[in-house]
């Protein structure tokens, strides 16, 4: 029978022979070991619509911090024989309605806009991972009673609560980003709280504690990389909601009112003199668009770099 | 299902109470007295008579006892700045206001959001899909601040002047009329429900169609329309009805800015001028009366997903 089969498949014993089995490299790494961060690094670059953002965003950032220095004319001295001049070469953007160089001023106000936006990053991501984390550590009640502080946090829309804390505190910088934070720690901390449930219980932290590996090493090695790739992603997508809230609030007369400069202050502005000057209007609208676009775009593309399911 | 409604009921009202307990407290740290520039030039019985009127002339805790009373058989507090005028009477003159403005642009958004999102999924890889994608980002980055103000520009005269830009149907014309003055500020809201709709239910139904219930459906030899429409839509509608508590809080808030670019007369703009002009009373009532529209409506979703969805219906059962 068995012959039979052999024949048929043109196959015989003798087409066949032992080359030996060698396992001595079985174990050895076939590419190179990189870490997370090059890995991200690789594929973020990879990403053509990411990089140009961010490119755009350090361009972005180098003109708010120079140009309100570097462009001489005075923030806030008014000159009656310029004003509401269209844009030329020694106006880049023209004059506003006092006849101050719009340029400079739109920059100033990005400048403002952007402190904003990180300082709330970092207050929010500082609250919610110390909340987000506490709330993982003890777990039971204390997690419990602490979910449920967030869960009335988010049941109010959170411009309300914006608008309400601008009022109880004044109007400024401090007040302006307590006002910011006060809700926004809450997606923080659940994200935190979820990742680091979700690790506790996943199969190779089991793995590598059963391996004897130290507390220390599972924290650096697991934990970190895995909630900073979260906690990253998560303050990149609030930075641009930040920069609107900020303007928004300002636009309605309750951020920062002038003399401060912000994008919001120059939008109200530009909306009382744009029937006849558009371009004091057009031109913060551009800035504007342009900062919360590359934030959104590099958003986007650092959601795919930063997985670490995708990792190949 | 019984006792899931109503466990989630009486949390709802805790957090209700929790919110006007934390805005009544919130509001008694305001800085100033907001009667002291109308009081200034009364007599010293005329103030005492209208401090008492607002209750002003007690203390804090007894204050809030009486507002929260107020709050339960439905009195939410009189105008420090226009006498007369109570979150009620404003509710009736306003509200309908606001609600024509979200409801066009949540019908128009949503409706439009999800047809892109369907031709997205459905043409996946193709020019259609990247620039129906391409589109909704751009959208979803430009503010609806800056995209009203640009397109009040355009239409005010800087470029065309066929559109009303300012003003709101009233009268006869509340609910329907008055066309012409609704069609910019409802595109301006209705924008950013496009974008973030199409790319929910985009990548939603690419989800759905990898499940293995739609290979099934394959391999019996269904046509594709049928698929998609008896299989894939109605699963990949899912997260999108979890995604409409979130598009009614941003209906409410973003309006706020809406109705400040066209000055349109509803809520929002009541709302933020009572903030600034510190009108204690209006903004704590209507902070409670917005929070509670905004978690009615959350809450009522939540049951109804119950409905929609049996898996949920097996998770809030366990509950």
């Amino acid at each position: 029978m068995d012959n039979i089969k052999a024949n048929n498949s043109g196959f015989k014993p003798e087409d066949f022979k032992i080359i030996g089995c060698d396992n001595a490299d079985s174990d050895a790494m076939a590419r190179p070991t990189i870490t997370y961060w090059q890995d991200a690094w690789r594929r973020l670059r990879k990403n053509p619509v990411a990089m140009i953002s961010l490119v755009v965003l350090v361009i972005v950032i180098i003109m708010a911090a120079v140009v309100p220095i570097a462009t001489g004319w005075d923030l806030y001295a008014i000159d009656a024989v310029n004003k509401n001049q269209g844009p030329s070469s020694i106006h880049l953007f023209g004059t506003d309605s006092l006849g101050r160089d719009l340029f400079t001023r739109v920059w100033q106000g990005a400048r403002v806009s952007l402190i904003v936006a990180i300082a709330c990053t970092i207050i929010q991501a500082v609250i919610g991972c110390l909340y987000g984390g506490i709330m993982a550590y003890f777990g039971g009640i204390v997690d419990d009673i602490m979910m449920r502080i967030i869960e009335i946090v988010t049941s109010v829309p959170s411009l309300l609560v914006n608008l309400l804390m601008m009022m109880v505190l004044g109007n400024g910088m401090g007040a302006l980003l307590v006002a910011m934070c006060i809700t926004s720690w809450c997606a923080t901390a659940r994200q935190m709280r979820g990742m680091i449930m979700q690790l506790r219980e996943s199969e190779y932290v089991l793995a590598a504690e059963t391996l004897g590996a130290s507390p220390k090493r599972i924290i650096i090695k697991h934990l970190i990389p895995n909630c900073l790739g979260v906690l990253i992603l998560n303050l990149a997508t609030h930075i641009p909601q930040y920069i609107f809230t900020e303007s928004g609030l300002s636009f309605l007369g309750l951020g920062l009112q002038a003399p401060e400069i912000s994008l919001g202050n120059l939008l109200s502005a530009g909306q009382e003199q744009m029937m006849f000057y558009p371009s004091q209007l057009i031109c913060p609208s551009i800035v504007l668009v342009v900062i919360v676009l590359a934030f959104n775009l590099l958003g986007d593309g650092l959601r795919d770099a930063l997985d670490p399911r995708l990792r190949q | 299902m019984l006792k899931y409604t109503i466990q989630r009921f009486f949390a709802m009202i805790l957090t209700l109470i929790i919110i006007a307990t934390a805005t009544f407290f919130l509001l008694a740290a305001v800085p100033g007295d907001p009667l002291v520039t109308k009081a200034e030039r009364l007599s010293e019985e005329q103030k005492e008579r209208m401090y008492a009127k607002y209750g002003l002339d007690k203390g804090v805790l007894e204050r809030y006892i009486i507002t929260m009373k107020g709050f339960f058989v439905g009195d939410f507090g009189e105008s420090i700045t226009f006498p007369g005028e109570t979150v009620w009477s404003i509710a009736e003159a306003k509200l309908p206001v606001s609600a024509r403005l979200g409801i066009q642009q949540m019908l128009i958004g949503i409706t439009v959001g999800l047809g892109l999102g369907i031709i997205a999924a459905m043409k996946k890889g193709t020019w259609a899909d990247y620039t129906i994608i391409t589109l909704s980002i751009l959208l979803i980055s430009i503010p609806h601040l800056v995209f009203g103000l640009l397109l009040q520009y355009i239409f005010a005269g800087g470029v065309v002047n066929i559109l009303p830009t300012i003003g709101w149907p009233e009268g006869d014309e509340l609910w329907f009329g008055g066309w012409e003055y609704t069609i910019l500020p409802t595109l301006t809201g209705c924008f950013s429900y496009i974008a973030s709709y199409t790319r929910l239910l985009k990548t939603s139904m690419l989800d759905v169609v990898n499940q293995d219930y739609v290979m099934t459906a394959e391999s019996k030899g269904l046509s594709n329309m049928r698929i998609i429409f008896k299989h894939v839509l109605r699963n990949s509608f899912i997260p999108v009805c979890t995604n409409l508590p979130m598009s009614v809080a941003m209906c409410i808030t973003g309006s706020f800015f809406i109705e400040k670019i066209f000055a349109i007369p509803g809520i929002g703009l009541y709302f933020t001028s009572a903030v600034q002009s510190r009108d204690l009373s209006i903004v704590l009532g209507w902070t409670v009366l917005i929070s509670a529209m905004y978690i009615i409506v959350v809450f009522i979703t939540d049951i109804l997903y119950t409905v929609v969805d049996p898996r949920i219906r097996i998770r809030g059962g366990k509950r």
